[in-house]
């Protein structure tokens, strides 16, 4: 542990205290006095390292930051533990809105009940109020249409880098192809 | 209070909707999705919307603008097919149903997939891990069911048939009342003796239409209030319901 890379530990240290996953971005707009390059291979390293000690949480790459998170296998043992904790509850109709949203991004309301074939309205509202989901502009159509989008709080929740790591994104690029849409 | 008419479209909120009970179907009657019988399947897909009515559940708009569309291609499917001098074949009527069948299901597998990631405040933590901090209050939402509950109204659907035949008790005899809220207690402190029961075994004692329709009502809403959980081994074995962990 001695010989370790002194810039890992401070690096290390800032990923514990932050209540948001670090991003390299801001760890290298504070440690000015080092190359991006240097901290993006402290940072490899460092992941490397938690995952290899077999500990029962891990440094994980989130929302294109990094941020200490239990392993899912003692997820049980914490929500016993901490009987206030509510499990996330998400219903199958919101995560199909989710869904929609998270691969057809920037997309209005009446796009995804035309997927749907159903009215979305409360869907919709409740994923707004969670923060999953966000008002990025107007369509330019009549009418105006709201457009919606994913925020970093869905990609955190759902543990992923970027919306590129969504799961089947490619096999919806494809339908999307198939369907003459642009990409 | 809330008005009953709402509570009911809460419950059919549960249903992700008509294209879901097509696909449903389809899957059911073991035919090929590019190649729907329309006929057979629109028959179907009606005597569905008659059973949900039957039972109070109430079938918004979309699914009478799927039936209403349904009967349009059918109609369409038994005209002769002229080809025009212009176009070198006619389009399929059911083309661009089939089309919104495959985009929504793909949708709808990336929603399942979604769901079984690892999810923050559910399967991994943060230190310190606060729940109201990150997503706020928690608000009223129902329970995201993997299980199909299509096939939840199939059985229901069966029993119900079954036991019209062997009606034992004449409804406007009996001067008891039924309550959903007493039904539901009852329900509740059922599976929790026995662990697990079959959901067909949920309405034994069930001796009329009414009492029926009681027991169904209250367990979709044990199973939205996330109370209760299904659990079904394969396709083929019969239907569980058990407490939710």
């Amino acid at each position: 542990m001695n010989d370790r890379n002194p810039l890992t530990n401070i690096i290390e240290c800032l990923i514990f205290v932050s209540k948001t996953p670090l991003t390299i971005q801001e760890i290298s707009e504070f440690l000015k006095d080092f190359e991006k390059e240097e901290i993006t291979d402290a940072l490899g390293e460092l992941e490397e390292q938690w995952d290899g000690m077999g500990r029962s949480f891990i440094l994980s790459n989130i929302a294109g930051g990094y941020q200490f998170r239990t392993r899912p296998e003692f997820s049980e043992y914490i929500v016993e533990f901490n009987k206030e904790i509510k499990k996330f509850r998400l219903s199958k109709a919101a995560l199909e809105v989710l869904a929609i949203v998270a691969y057809k991004q920037p997309v209005t309301k009446i796009e995804v009940e035309k997927i749907r074939g159903v009215d979305c309205s409360s869907s919709v509202s409740m994923l707004l109020e969670r923060r999953f989901i966000e008002i990025s502009g107007r369509k330019d159509v009549p009418g105006k249409p709201f457009l919606y989008r994913t925020t970093d709080l869905f990609l955190e929740t759902f543990g992923l880098r970027n919306l590129k790591d969504l799961p089947t994104v490619k096999e919806i690029e494809k339908i999307k192809e198939d369907m003459g849409e642009p990409g | 209070m809330e008005d009953p008419q709402s509570a009911y479209s809460v419950r059919l909120e549960m249903f992700s909707g008509p294209l879901d009970l097509l696909l449903h179907l389809i899957k059911k009657s073991e035919v090929d999705i590019y190649d729907i019988p329309i006929a057979e399947i629109t028959e179907q897909y009606l005597e569905y919307l008659d059973f949900l009515k039957t039972v109070n559940l109430e079938v918004v708009g979309e699914y009478m603008s799927m039936a209403a569309e349904l009967g349009y291609i059918k109609s369409r499917m038994l005209l002769p097919r002229i080809k025009d001098e212009d176009e070198e074949e006619e389009e399929d009527p059911r083309e661009e149903l089939v089309r919104r069948l495959l985009e929504y299901e793909r949708y709808r597998d990336a929603a399942d997939e979604l769901g079984g990631m690892e999810i923050l405040g559910k399967d991994v933590f943060l230190a310190g891990y606060d729940r109201k901090e990150m997503f706020g209050e928690p608000t009223e939402e129902t329970e995201f069911v993997k299980f199909d509950l299509w096939a939840l109204v199939d059985t229901f659907s069966r029993i119900y048939s079954d036991r019209e035949k062997a009606e034992t008790e004449d409804i406007f005899l009996s001067s008891q009342t039924y309550s959903v809220e007493e039904r539901r207690d009852q329900i509740v402190e059922i599976v929790r003796r026995e662990k697990e029961v079959f959901f067909e075994d949920l309405f034994e004692g069930d001796k009329n239409r009414m009492k029926l329709v009681v027991t169904f009502i209250s367990i979709l809403e044990l199973l939205k209030d996330g109370i209760l959980d299904v659990f079904q081994p394969s396709f083929e074995e019969p239907i569980k319901i058990i407490l939710r962990q």
